[in-house]
């Protein structure tokens, strides 16, 4: 009898009060674990809906009009300018003046994860340096590297030396 | 009257067994499915592809209606009577 009220003396209060068993109240049966997966198979759906709201309440918008970047004299052949547009958000890009003599400007986020990338004349590539993409610089395709996708094109246009860029007439052919 | 519910009670337990992982194993390529699309999804709304978008979320509402079926044939948890 002495034995007992020693061992009731030892429980804490809050645990007298809540007598839940530990193995109880972790133990998962396969019945929860089987609803979860329900669970999980909604969220997932709902997810999915949650990207088409997202895409019908904020349509993706063309660039607006012509915006001037630099002068021509600016940029030598086989060299990249950064520069951004201003919008609804502000987007960065790059102008990339061909060793042959073209102009090409791209959105200069890596359709990876968004890296930086930049035009390395040595190879004539457009680089990720992030994961060791690369793209092709007067296309915007992917030439190695994980990116999934072309590099967003915009169309680079000299008018009496100066290089303006407006979204591209026509869409990119690959 | 004798339905499904009351057939699967009174099954023997290696048969609600089976039925249990079976409806796991279902679950669980369903989720799978799910996940896949989920990443197409995102992976062409980033590129304005809303063509994609709205197939994978009717494919993965689909799915989960399934899924949520499914769970309909689980087995009920044995009931341990207690003595008096």
């Amino acid at each position: 009898m002495a034995e007992n009220k020693n061992s009731t003396d030892k429980i804490p209060n809050w645990k007298r009060d809540f007598p839940v068993d530990q193995e109880e109240a972790t133990h998962v049966s396969r019945r929860e674990f089987a609803k979860f997966l329900g669970l999980l198979s909604g969220a997932l759906a709902l997810g999915n809906g949650a990207i088409v709201v997202k895409s019908m309440a904020f349509p993706h918008k063309a660039l607006e009009g012509e915006h001037f970047v630099c002068n021509v004299a600016d940029l030598a052949p086989g060299e990249m300018h950064q520069f951004e547009i201003e919008g609804s958000k502000s987007i960065p890009y790059i102008l990339i003046h061909l060793p042959e003599g073209g102009w090409r400007a791209f959105e200069q986020k890596c359709t990876h994860l968004a890296c930086a990338v930049r035009y390395r004349a040595d190879i004539d590539r457009i680089e990720c340096p992030c994961h060791r993409g690369y793209f092709d610089a007067r296309t915007g395709v992917v030439i190695e590297g994980p990116p999934p996708r072309p590099l967003p094109q915009l169309e680079a246009v000299d008018k009496n030396g100066k290089i303006y860029v407006r979204a591209m007439s026509e869409p990119l052919n690959v | 009257m004798s339905d499904f519910r009351y057939s699967q009670n009174e099954a023997h337990p290696n048969k609600t067994n089976t039925l249990m992982t079976g409806i796991i194993v279902l679950l669980i390529c369903l989720v799978t499915i799910q996940i896949w699309l989920l990443y197409s999804a995102l992976n062409n709304a980033l590129e304005e592809n809303f063509g994609i978008a709205l197939a994978t979320f009717f494919g993965s509402l689909v799915l989960a209606l399934v899924s949520f079926w499914l769970l309909r044939y689980l087995p009920e948890p044995r009931i341990i009577k207690s003595r008096k």
